[in-house]
């Protein structure tokens, strides 16, 4: 099964995120930070990355992406955020930040089981 | 060179173009005023019965087409100018068109009579323009100037020390050499001119000093307003970090990923997900709202409204087939005009819309929603039979927050923040929002409710 590496800052969200994907058979490791998150994805090289949009400032998650981009890491992302589809800042997947795809917070089990299937699918695909 | 920016001119732009738009006024007007000089000499003759001498007559030709001459080099100059405080700037291209003004102005009124002539009258007009553009030390400099200068014409026609031009056919005795007449003339002249300064030039900088303190207040409040959406914003995000923590663990529970759960325990953790979605939706919604506010600017992009309606319907099918509404979509206008507008934003405004008339039909119900021309923009109204406004809320049902009492004794469940977006992005693309209840569908029991939107092709 997959391993998937979780990075957001509230760790009841990366609980109830592991549990869901734990239940599906996944390996999940977690971080608290965008310095952890990126070390654990760098040693570990995991089959997909979640990242959330806000850490410490409100654009950890999207220079995290970059980052790992620009390493040339191109495992998919799928990026948790509150803000996806709300006013002014309507971005689609890959329109401004490098991520495949988002969850909008709170996050539906389901939704997220189904999304993350979907991304590893594609992934074995290519 | 000397600065002649008054210390209240603070923003820079507003009041460079004040005095830019100041500046091409008096041109024009100088152009205006030579061709009265020329028709006036031209015609004066025939019509007033005045003779003028040939020395008149030379020195007034020669005169206006100075004008008309520095005229066109200022007209020309204009444009080079740069708003520049330290360097020559449009300020002092209004001192220097003032100085050439009176100085063509005090040549004329010696070649028309010097006291006797009615043309000095025009030095008021000159000095009370003068004095609401200009900083006071140099306007009071210049109108002494003009009194002084004044004084020497009389004084020296006066002794005869230099030629009068009397204008024959206008005044019956000469009065230059009348001594009580120009004392009393020159007196009324000098006091007359100082007042008229003083008051335009005290009255000038108080509307400039109000109008610059009214600028400051209205850019503190937009600043403040700012600064709220965003501390709103951050509050509210806040609160929804935990909410969303508790929904996700809701679901968990709910969706059975820990295992099956008591019945019992089950049914209230269902009404528990239900009041902790209402508060997330809140969240969401004041989230939307501050942001909106938060926009300087929306997009200006090619809408077909039609199309955003049609795929607003699509995505509310399942919710009006569930109800078994009877929507009836009309589209009256004979061109089908795009209008430039935010797509995301008008999307979101057209479903409130009509999800709103849904959410309050209770049976046999009834939606219209009509597309029409109206004046330079078109018309969208969205018409229902449902439970209606009652009369004494319709004042507010647009306001933050804002629940009609009728659905809160209803049980409907809602934010009370619908209204207050749809209203937020309509005024966003300069458009306007209107409601009647009764609706023209109403029947007994069945008030309904119509919302009628105008947005203008170009806002």
């Amino acid at each position: 099964m997959a391993k998937i590496v979780i990075i957001d800052d509230d760790p009841d969200i990366l609980d109830a995120s592991s549990l869901v994907l734990n239940s599906k058979g996944h390996e999940v490791i977690t971080a608290t930070n965008p310095e952890d998150g990126y070390r654990l994805v760098k040693d570990n090289s995991p089959d997909l990355i979640i990242l959330d949009v806000m850490m410490n400032e409100p654009d950890d998650g999207f220079f995290l992406a970059q980052k790992f981009r620009r390493e040339k890491i191109t495992v998919p992302i799928l990026m948790y955020s509150s803000v996806s589809k709300t006013v002014g800042m309507s971005f689609g997947v890959n329109e401004l930040v490098p991520v495949d795809d988002f969850v909008e917070k709170p996050i539906s089990p389901s939704l997220l089981v189904e999304k993350v299937e979907h991304l590893l699918q594609l992934r074995k695909e290519k | 060179m000397i600065s002649l920016v008054p210390s209240w001119a603070i923003y820079y732009d507003e009041f460079w173009d004040a005095i830019k738009r100041r500046n091409l006024w008096f041109i024009k007007l100088r152009y205006g005023a030579v061709l009265m000089l020329f028709a006036f000499l031209v015609s004066s003759e025939f019509i007033l019965g005045i003779k003028f001498t040939n020395t008149q007559s030379i020195a007034l030709v020669l005169i206006s087409s100075t004008i008309l001459i520095y005229n066109g080099i200022l007209h020309w100059v204009r444009k080079f100018l740069k708003c520049d405080p330290i360097k020559f700037n449009p300020l002092h291209f209004s001192l220097v068109q003032m100085l050439l003004d009176l100085t063509a102005l005090m040549l004329v009124v010696y070649f028309t009579g010097g006291i006797e002539t009615p043309l000095s009258m025009l030095f008021f007009f000159h000095m009370i323009i003068g004095s609401l553009i200009l900083p006071g030390a140099i306007i009071y400099t210049i109108a002494f100037s003009v009194i002084f200068l004044f004084f020497i014409m009389v004084f020296a026609e006066y002794h005869f020390i230099i030629p009068h031009h009397a204008i024959a056919g206008l005044f019956q005795a000469p009065m230059y050499s009348n001594f009580t007449f120009t004392v009393l003339y020159s007196a009324v002249f000098g006091f007359v001119m100082l007042m008229s300064v003083v008051l335009a030039n005290s009255i000038a900088h108080q509307l400039y000093r109000m109008e610059q303190k009214l600028v400051e207040s209205l850019d503190q409040l937009n600043a403040a307003e700012v600064e709220k959406q965003k501390y709103v914003m951050s509050v509210v995000h806040e609160i929804k970090t935990p909410l969303a923590a508790l929904h996700s663990y809701l679901d968990i529970v709910l969706q059975g990923f820990l295992g099956p759960v008591n019945e019992k325990i089950l049914d209230k953790l269902q009404r528990v997900r239900a009041r902790s979605a209402e508060a997330i939706q809140l969240t969401n919604d004041v989230l939307k709202v501050s942001k909106l506010r938060l926009l300087d600017e929306i997009k200006k992009e090619e809408i077909k409204v039609r199309d955003i309606l049609s795929s607003v319907l699509k995505k509310q099918r399942a919710n009006i087939d569930r109800k078994k509404v009877k929507l009836h979509f009309k589209d009256n206008r004979k061109v089908r005009t795009k209008i430039l507008g935010d797509k995301l934003l008008l999307e979101i405004a057209f479903s409130n819309l009509v999800s709103n008339a849904l959410k309050y039909i209770e049976d046999e119900g009834v939606v219209e929603i009509i597309l029409d021309e109206k004046g330079k923009g078109i018309q969208l109204e969205v018409c229902d039979n449902g439970i209606g406004i009652p009369e004494k809320d319709l004042e507010k049902i647009f306001d933050d927050f804002y629940r009609a009492s009728n659905i809160k004794s209803k049980g409907y469940e809602g934010t009370g923040m619908g209204l207050s977006i749809i209203k937020h992005i309509v005024e966003k693309h300069g458009g306007t929002i209107e409601v009647q209840s009764p609706s023209r569908l109403a029947s007994q029991n069945k008030p309904g409710a119509s919302f009628i939107v105008f947005l203008p092709l170009e806002s």
